[in-house]
């Protein structure tokens, strides 16, 4: 067997619950898993344990007193002041039992990824439970406990030493890994988003561009309300090839939050099956022509666990693995009987999203115009960089 | 919100018998437009801007003629400087700037300089007094033109225990209608968004999520 992909499940990372309600649920690991499993595309020889990250890798980028509070509060001790300092107990990020360990084990499932890229030899490894992009050095945030896409990167860092691109394509803003690493000039983030004009976090302007050393390795592509996929996959393989060819990093790790899709309950933006199929294939293409491969891909936002989610994630480790084509027939029945029970809406029977099966969007032009010039802003300086040395030849 | 919150206090001055060449070096090194001139007691006698210099500068056509750059800048500047004090709200200051058409506002403390506000900073001001320079969602809400509103809809917030980062009143443009728009710490506020259009207020952002079948 090649050792082209690995794909990192435990069922740990499944207790990483905050309540029957939240819109933050889980449940999208098993029927992806289960999705990909009726397609014969995941081998139990291609499966891998994720782990608990230590307290020690925890560190690596979060305080102290941080995981300390996180501890205390996943056995039920939740005063109030933690809310203000630690962000925990909110509505978005509230305290469960053991909440610590499941945080730190989906933390354990990113570093597995990255060591069986760097060190047992796979060009590719998927984490779908990690992408927990909002979780801050001292404080929880947007269901984000801790960072796990931080903590590999810094992880990478001092392990491997290598130069890592970070390439966020949730619809809402990286904000937490970007500033981890806003001074970090071995550290570049791309982060493309609905504009926090509209949504959570409300960061990720097109200025945020680094500090100190670190300036000009942070690059922001914040996205008008209702952008569809035409519009989105343009910025996206726009900046994405230009920051690469930029920065030439080691190691490109992708953040795969699927909630910039139409159904997505929690964001605006009006994105299709295209984009999902779209944005590995780019990373995939890009990983071998700059990184001899490697590419850890992790999961992150998406709360429309039914149509979007398993659909969007299984469609990761199919381009992963080679298995487009897999794509072309409808997804299995076997699949739709066991979920469709359960599931509030119709399952979705083919792999991408019908043709206009969502209102036409007003404005479209408009919004397109503007996500091209925000897109040339954003990448001005390499622009400007460029000019400067065909100058001096 | 108070000047003395916002103002810079480490201000690069300048004194009478500088040149305008120096001047002009120091302008461009520090990336600054104003310079304002102070005695050695520390007290605003004038201000120069970068345009008052230029003025004084020779044409680059005229690439001989730099003796004029060499005149101290007491000759150019402009000794009617309007100042603030650091107890003035900003929003005072803004009005008094767009009033006058200036870009700063040296403030002073009995006579002395002690600070200075330009447009950059009210506008970094603005981004903070919107509550955008943290995690936060916008929350939109356009309601009758009448008292309580503001109260009513806080309290529905409230009751979702979330916390508000910033609220904004400001008029519609319809006469009888207000516009309310807060941002609030939570990622997720579907369930306080339906509990306020339960109740019968038009919610102007998020919108058309019901256009999501």
């Amino acid at each position: 067997m090649k050792k082209d992909a690995a794909y990192i499940f435990s069922p740990e990372q499944l207790t990483y619950k905050f309540s029957e309600e939240h819109p933050f649920n889980q449940k999208r690991l098993l029927l992806t898993h289960d999705l990909l499993h009726k397609v014969s595309a995941l081998d139990s020889n291609q499966i891998f344990p994720a782990r608990k990250a230590t307290d020690e890798e925890l560190k690596l980028v979060h305080d102290k007193d941080y995981v300390e509070a996180v501890k205390k509060a996943s056995e039920g001790y939740n005063p109030s002041s933690y809310k203000t300092t630690y962000g925990i107990g909110t509505d978005d990020t509230p305290s469960f039992l053991k909440m610590h360990d499941a945080a730190a084990w989906l933390v354990g499932g990113t570093l597995a990824a990255v060591d069986l890229v760097f060190e047992h030899g796979y060009k590719h490894a998927l984490n779908l439970g990690g992408g927990l992009h909002h979780g801050f050095r001292g404080k929880a945030s947007g269901f984000c406990v801790y960072n796990d896409s931080s903590i590999a990167i810094e992880y990478m860092r001092r392990k491997y030493k290598a130069k890592v691109l970070y390439v966020d394509t949730d619809a809402h803003h990286g904000d937490g890994v970007q500033w981890a690493f806003y001074n970090d000039p071995n550290v570049c983030t791309l982060s493309l988003h609905e504009s926090g004009r509209f949504l959570f976090p409300g960061t990720g302007h097109v200025n945020e561009r680094g500090h100190g050393e670190g300036s000009g390795y942070s690059f922001n592509v914040p996205l008008e309300a209702f952008t569809e996929d035409d519009s989105f996959l343009e910025s996206y393989e726009k900046s994405f090839r230009e920051v690469v060819e930029y920065f030439r990093p080691d190691v490109i790790i992708t953040q795969n939050g699927a909630d910039a899709h139409y159904y997505d309950p929690l964001t605006h933006l009006c994105g299709t099956m295209k984009t999902y199929h779209y944005i590995p294939k780019l990373a995939h293409e890009l990983a071998h022509q700059y990184c001899e491969g490697r590419w850890i891909a992790v999961g992150g936002g998406g709360y429309d666990i039914w149509r979007v989610v398993p659909r969007a994630w299984a469609a990761i480790w199919l381009e992963m693995t080679g298995k487009t084509s897999v794509t072309k027939n409808p997804i299995p029945e076997s699949w739709l009987q066991r979920w469709s029970k359960e599931a509030p809406v119709d399952l979705p029977i083919h792999w991408y999203d019908e043709e206009n099966f969502y209102p036409e969007i007003p404005r479209k032009q408009e919004i397109t115009k503007k996500n091209e010039r925000t897109v040339l802003k954003s990448l001005k300086p390499i622009y400007d960089t460029e000019n400067e040395n065909k100058m001096q030849l | 919100m108070r000047l003395n919150e916002i103002m810079i206090k480490d201000v690069i001055t300048s004194t009478p018998g500088t040149t305008i060449k120096t001047a002009l070096t120091i302008m461009e090194e520090k990336r600054i437009r104003h310079l304002p001139i102070v005695n050695e007691l520390d007290e605003i006698i004038g201000i120069v801007s970068d345009r008052d210099l230029r003025d004084a500068s020779p044409s680059r056509f005229e690439k001989d003629c730099n003796q004029h750059l060499e005149k101290p800048i007491k000759n150019v500047m402009i000794t009617d400087v309007l100042t603030a004090f650091p107890n003035d709200f900003v929003e005072e200051a803004s009005n008094i700037m767009t009033e006058n058409q200036i870009s700063c506002l040296p403030i002073e403390d009995d006579g002395k300089l002690i600070g200075i506000i330009t447009e950059t900073d009210l506008l970094h001001t603005l981004v903070k007094l919107t509550g955008a320079d943290l995690p936060s969602s916008r929350l939109e809400v356009e309601v009758d033109n009448k008292s309580g509103m503001l109260a009513s809809v806080a309290q529905i917030i409230k009751e979702h225990h979330l916390n508000i980062h910033s609220a904004l009143v400001y008029p519609s443009f319809k006469d009888d209608k207000k516009v309310l728009v807060f941002r609030i710490q939570a990622m997720n506020i579907r369930p306080v968004t339906e509990a306020i259009k339960k109740q019968g207020y038009k919610v102007v952002w998020p919108t058309n999520l019901e256009m999501k079948v």
